[in-house]
């Protein structure tokens, strides 16, 4: 992999992973449409891939810094105390232990299993395809719900505990080459009763330590003799993947105030539409 | 409940240790399973905070 190379991946990382339109189908989409010779089971190439997801962590701990503070001291607040409060802050902490429990357990236990079966461009084109339905169906649904059904919307501090495990599980489909880890939560969300902007700041929140963890659980294959050789370019990527994630929130936490998931749903299903075509009929090989 | 926050908790913490030295199935040492039972194990320990902090108002 050349330094160009990294890099491009590494932009792909910072934006894919937030944007709804899945980072890992990215990840093998790419290099194989723009026909690049990588060997994505290399130790050096997955230590790259842990320094991207590592860079993007940071850049979602970073954006959201003032919040994670808040959430944390409520958090602390209400084990010590040793019962809840009605303070949203606190509610909002224990939303995301629930909703992250589905997804560690899940992540864990079946990770390897299903990248090994689907992570190849065909799977990978229909799962990408798969993402765009899934977020148009959502869409429509809560357009039938708010603007249709006059239903207002529920503040993310309002979601039962049942509620957040059911964003988690939904985000746990992500695990699926093409699914989007915050295309899946935030289609949960709205199908919750959330707005955008408050089912994209749940999703986000909720990628977080779930990507934190899976890149700090990884570290070891940062030093494989392998991986050493690329460390110019992990260094590169890390800080490249975490400019780009933070551009990227920042762009979304605007974009979802008065947008919807609409042109992220028809890219979707477009790219993976195309790409299953390129590749059945072997344009690609 | 407290009881059983506590058992389930004492659990998870064997199930760690299994894994951790890998005599837990899947066969082989698997340190990621490893702690997410340690995860739930600790989360097992605040349910039974909570338990107890009831029981004591």
């Amino acid at each position: 992999m050349s330094f160009a190379q990294a890099m491009l991946l590494a932009v792909l990382q910072g934006v894919s992973e937030l944007f709804p339109i899945s980072s890992l189908g990215h990840t093998v989409l790419v290099p194989a449409l723009l026909r690049w010779d990588i060997d994505e089971g290399s130790e050096s190439f997955l230590a790259f891939v842990v320094v991207l997801h590592f860079g993007t962590a940071v850049a979602l701990i970073v954006f959201y810094r003032d919040t994670w503070l808040a959430l944390g001291r409520s958090f602390a607040r209400s084990i010590a105390r040793g019962r809840f409060s009605d303070d949203p802050q606190e509610r909002v902490a224990w939303l995301l232990v629930a909703g992250t429990i589905p997804v560690a357990i899940l992540g864990v236990l079946l990770q390897s299993a299903v990248k090994a079966l689907f992570a190849s461009p065909i799977p990978v084109s229909l799962f990408l395809a798969a993402n765009g339905a899934l977020m148009l169906f959502g869409e429509r649904l809560r357009r039938r719900e708010h603007a249709v059904a006059g239903r207002p919307y529920r503040t993310l501090a309002s979601l039962t505990p049942r509620d957040g495990a059911l964003v988690g599980l939904a985000q746990s489909l992500a695990l699926l080459p093409g699914i989007s880890r915050s295309g899946s939560a935030i289609v949960a969300g709205l199908l919750r009763g959330l707005h955008h902007d408050d089912a994209a700041r749940y999703s986000f929140l909720l990628a977080t330590p779930v990507i934190f963890a899976a890149a700090v659980l990884e570290i070891p294959t940062l030093f494989a003799p392998d991986a050493r050789a690329a460390l110019l370019q992990s260094a590169g990527g890390c800080v490249v993947a975490g400019v780009t994630a933070y551009a990227s929130v920042a762009f979304l936490t605007r974009w979802f105030r008065s947008n919807d998931l609409g042109p992220f749903a028809w890219y979707c299903l477009g790219a993976g539409i195309l790409s299953f075509i390129l590749f059945v009929t072997k344009v690609i090989a | 409940m407290k009881q059983l926050a506590l058992a389930l908790a004492a659990v998870f913490l064997v199930v760690a240790v299994l894994y951790w030295t890998g005599h837990f199935y899947p066969p082989g040492v698997h340190a990621k399973h490893g702690i997410v039972s340690v995860v739930l194990a600790l989360l097992c320990l605040v349910w039974f905070r909570f338990q107890s902090a009831e029981g004591a108002r």
